[in-house]
């Protein structure tokens, strides 16, 4: 009996060993009665507690009356939470009832320290709360903010960022329309126009068709360049075609600014954080969970999407497996495979640039034909690119599905594909439009023509997406409804709203408006008008037309890639102008007719005049910002500041992984010693067992003879 | 003349704002929301609780497959039964709200999550975890193999001091370099 016991001990000795396993040593290191009592885990300990610590919530219960009585041993007071004192009582996390309590001790706190002090935390309660509610009043101002709650419970938080991102650039166009009032407009209808210009009046002789190919009336309007000469505003640093020039410019650079501060906003957390640690699944378990939604059938729809996001992983993490199984023969039919099918995509690229080319150069021929055949002719160019751009994402999305890709590697590769193909044969059709408007006659107003063209593209855009709504996806959906059965309807199947497909059509359009905003300084206005409508009919498709998708976008990396596209889009535009203004330069002698920089003017010649009439200081530092001289320290200083950058990055690496490394001995310290505790506690309790065992059997001498004997061991889960 | 009686007074609802993210409006809706949910007897009484079940019938909560660990969370209720007093229904939506802030939201979240309320995530609530998120019908559910699989994954990205479990801070670690956990942790009457 003796040697039995003794294996007892020794066998709760070894359980709480450090070699046992991962999952037993956990289990012995939660279910131990000191883990409760470790100011860790109080501080962060839900309100319910087993061994009689109370949580934060449960001491606040028992007291009817708020602040009545604190216990002393309340977790609040001893934790050491400094930060906590300073924050506003709604961040803490606990119940109304233990907030109360919070405010009184902290009204207690506050008599104690002195007046000045009181007053000066009041006075930041006051502040804060001040902000607070600006704020809050500021973004209950945001317009369709039920909509987009309707359309978040429907179809998740994916679709709504597309929606948000709808918002998002009718604002810049807003702000672009009120700067080219500031800066363009609002000058020119103060001080006039030339006396050169002719006057802007509907004449008797324009057609109804002339309007709408915006050919003469339209010409002279405000909507385009032509109508911005020199008025009376004429000092030599503040006139007209200076301060258009600075309009467009500050509307690039605002913009630019913009799109880039909403992108490293979203970049910070996926890229250079998420890079370093891949946290990949936890993120989808952790936060999977969309609480907005409240469709029943959405939510067994986000179900469906998380269980098939979960078996996407696990797949893509075995298929990872399998690709590096692959033998040399499956490898380079693979990439063969993969040569044929890029070759057919730049192929259908070629052809769909080809394809644009012809467009515009038969739009821009003019010849005699019947009104309709002129108009169809006019609208060729735009016509063909948005059919391109309507048809080819949609054969690239089938053609990568062939590809033996990875599902996000498929989606990325067409999301490339069509960017690509958007851009360019946006950059495509733009060039023809330089070079064949270039081989206008002399009197004519190219710029003004360009402007049309950028216009009419526009506008064509809008209409297709209008049509596609109306004209096919609510037809489609209509015989879904009807014909449920019907074999069209099976072909058909049911739709989805394809995020980055839409996302693509805006950033579209937003880099047509500014490519041609210096042509046509209104067309921020009709941006505005044409997003508004957009809202409201992709508003009508969504909620009408389409089923929540299967394969839902994560909000933060979707906002990234939209606004990279943004970016993109934009940095494109400000190609193109520099482009065609720097050619503008070069073919002097093709100088424009018309416009701000009309008369034989270039902006080279209007800015030297400027510089020159300012002071001789000014002018000679203008000039040597200017100068070639200045780029060299301007690139030294970046380089500096870059290399700070990426040297005090380097430095917090190397400061996570220690700290890292610091958590795990420490938590592994923490471990062994709460082990050590336990045992030792167990020894106790067994040593004190056997003692009064031994006292007792001491104590009845009928059982004599055996005193020697301790008596037969506990169970061993008795001492829990 | 208790607090979920009648109207809410001015000084109780100025004290709400105080102490929750929520504006005046919203606690007023939240307030009319709770009195819909009493019986008539419980309205005249000073700080009733509605049991879990009537609470679960809200459309807010209603498809939410953690709607009891929601209830079982912000219930102060000593049985430990989901149910809710006004006050608790106020941190609820409080918590839940667009101006919460990331941390509250991913105190709660962790919470919530924790299924057996010991403070930490372990294998059982992780796998409870994961099955909330699939749906909990056997043919939705994830097989035994790939639970274990996941299941493995998560701990080795997220448990950085390798005890097994993830902890709060190891959680909110994660969470924090989500930002668009803010806003579909999110529960708007």
């Amino acid at each position: 009996m003796e040697e039995h016991h003794s294996v007892n001990v020794t066998s709760v000795l070894s359980d709480a060993s450090p070699h046992s396993t991962l999952s037993l040593e956990s289990c012995e290191y939660y279910q131990t009665e000191i883990f409760d009592q470790l100011p860790s885990i109080q501080a962060c300990r839900p309100g319910r507690s087993r061994q009689g610590v109370l949580g934060v919530c449960e001491a606040e219960r028992g007291s009817p009356q708020p602040g009545e009585k604190r216990s002393d041993g309340h977790p609040w007071t001893r934790a050491p939470r400094d930060k906590a004192s300073l924050q506003p009582l709604r961040n803490l996390a606990m119940c109304i009832e233990a907030k109360r309590g919070a405010r009184v001790r902290r009204q207690m706190e506050i008599s104690n320290i002195g007046y000045w002090e009181s007053w000066r935390r009041s006075q930041s309660i006051n502040r804060k709360r001040v902000w607070a509610q600006m704020r809050g009043s500021l973004s209950g101002m945001l317009p369709w903010k039920r909509t987009l709650r309707v359309i978040e419970g429907r179809f998740g938080v994916g679709v709504k960022a597309y929606f948000v991102f709808l918002r998002y650039l009718i604002y810049l166009n807003l702000l672009h329309c009120a700067l080219v009032w500031g800066y363009i407009l609002g000058p020119t209808t103060f001080y006039g126009r030339g006396n050169s210009s002719k006057p802007w009046r509907f004449g008797s002789k324009d057609s109804f068709l002339q309007f709408f190919n915006g050919s003469s009336y339209l010409n002279q309007s405000p909507v385009f360049y032509g109508f911005y000469t020199r008025g009376s505003l004429n000092f030599p640093c503040l006139h007209t075609p200076l301060l258009y020039f600075a309009g467009i410019l500050t509307i690039l650079f605002l913009s630019l600014a913009m799109v880039v501060r909403r992108m490293t906003v979203g970049l910070k957390h996926t890229w250079l954080l998420g890079k370093r640690y891949s946290v990949n699944v936890s993120y989808k378990i952790f936060r999977g969970w969309d609480f907005t939604i409240q469709d029943p059938a959405a939510g067994t729809l986000k179900q469906s999407f998380i269980r098939n996001d979960l078996k996407l992983f696990l797949e893509e993490q075995s298929f990872s497996q399998r690709e590096a199984k692959r033998t040399l023969g499956q490898r380079v039919r693979l990439y063969l495979l993969r040569f044929i099918l890029n070759v057919l995509v730049v192929s259908l690229l070629g052809g769909a640039f080809y394809l644009i080319f012809f467009a515009t150069e038969t739009s821009l021929e003019e010849c005699g034909h019947g009104w309709f055949v002129s108009l169809f002719l006019q609208y060729l160019a735009p016509i063909t690119i948005t059919f391109v751009n309507l048809v080819l994402p949609n054969i690239f999305r089938k053609i990568s599905s062939f590809e033996d890709y990875s599902l996000t590697t498929q989606v990325n590769t067409t999301i490339v594909r069509s960017i690509f193909l958007k851009l360019a044969s946006l950059g495509i059709y733009l060039y023809f439009l330089f070079k064949t408007t270039k081989a206008l006659e002399q009197h004519q107003c190219k710029e003004n023509r360009f402007g049309r063209e950028i216009c009419k593209l526009s506008i064509f855009n809008f209409l297709a997406m209008f049509f596609k709504t109306f004209l096919l996806e609510f037809p489609r959906k209509l015989v879904q409804e009807k014909y449920p059965t019907s074999l069209l309807a099976r072909r058909l199947g049911t739709q989805s709203f394809l995020i980055t497909f839409n996302v693509l059509d805006l950033v579209y359009s937003q880099t047509v408006s500014w490519v041609g905003i210096y042509y046509c300084p209104l067309l921020p206005l009709i941006g505005i008008v044409t997003l508004v409508a957009t809202f409201y009919i992709k508003k009508f498709t969504v909620l009408r037309c389409c089923v929540a998708e299967q394969r839902m976008f994560r909000a933060t990396s979707s906002s990234v890639l939209f606004h990279f596209m943004l970016l993109l889009g934009l940095l494109m535009a400000a190609a193109a102008l520099g482009f065609s203004l720097l050619q503008e330069e070069v073919t002097v002698d093709k100088m424009s007719s018309c416009g701000p920089f009309g008369n034989g003017e270039t902006l080279y010649n209007v800015t030297g005049v400027c510089v020159d009439s300012l002071p001789s200081l000014a002018q000679s530092v203008l000039r040597y910002m200017a100068s070639e001289a200045f780029a060299v320290p301007l690139i030294l200083t970046e380089i500096i500041i870059l290399t700070s950058y990426v040297s005090r990055g380097r430095v917090n690496q190397r400061a996570i992984l220690r700290l890292e490394d610091m958590l795990v001995t420490s938590s592994s310290d923490k471990r062994f010693l709460v082990r050590q505790h336990t045992t030792m506690l167990r020894l106790q309790r067994e040593l004190r067992r056997l003692r009064s065992a031994s006292f007792r059997e001491d104590a009845a001498p009928s059982v004599a003879g055996k005193t020697s004997r301790p008596p037969p061991p506990p169970p061993e889960n008795e001492a829990d | 003349m208790g607090t979920t009686a009648s109207q809410l007074g001015k000084d109780l609802l100025s004290e709400y704002q105080e102490l929750t993210f929520l504006t005046k409006q919203e606690i007023l809706l939240a307030h009319k929301r709770f009195t819909e949910l009493l019986t008539k007897d419980e309205k005249d009484l000073p700080n009733a609780r509605v049991p879990m079940e009537r609470i679960l019938t809200l459309q807010e909560l209603k498809s939410n497959p953690f709607r009891k660990r929601i209830c079982n969370v912000f219930s102060t209720s000593e049985q430990k039964d989901g149910s809710l007093t006004f006050e608790d229904f106020l941190d609820l939506l409080s918590a839940f709200s667009d101006s919460a802030t990331l941390e509250i939201k991913s105190h709660y979240a962790f919470r919530i999550f924790d299924f057996d309320d010991d403070g930490t995530l372990d294998c059982g609530d992780l796998e409870k975890l994961v099955n909330c998120l699939t749906g909990e019908t056997d043919d939705t559910r994830l097989t035994a193999e790939e639970m274990r699989q996941l299941i493995n994954n998560i701990l080795e990205e997220s448990d950085i001091d390798k005890d097994g479990t993830v902890n709060l801070s190891e959680f909110q670690h994660v969470i924090s370099r989500s930002p668009d956990f803010v806003s579909s942790f999110k529960i708007v009457l």
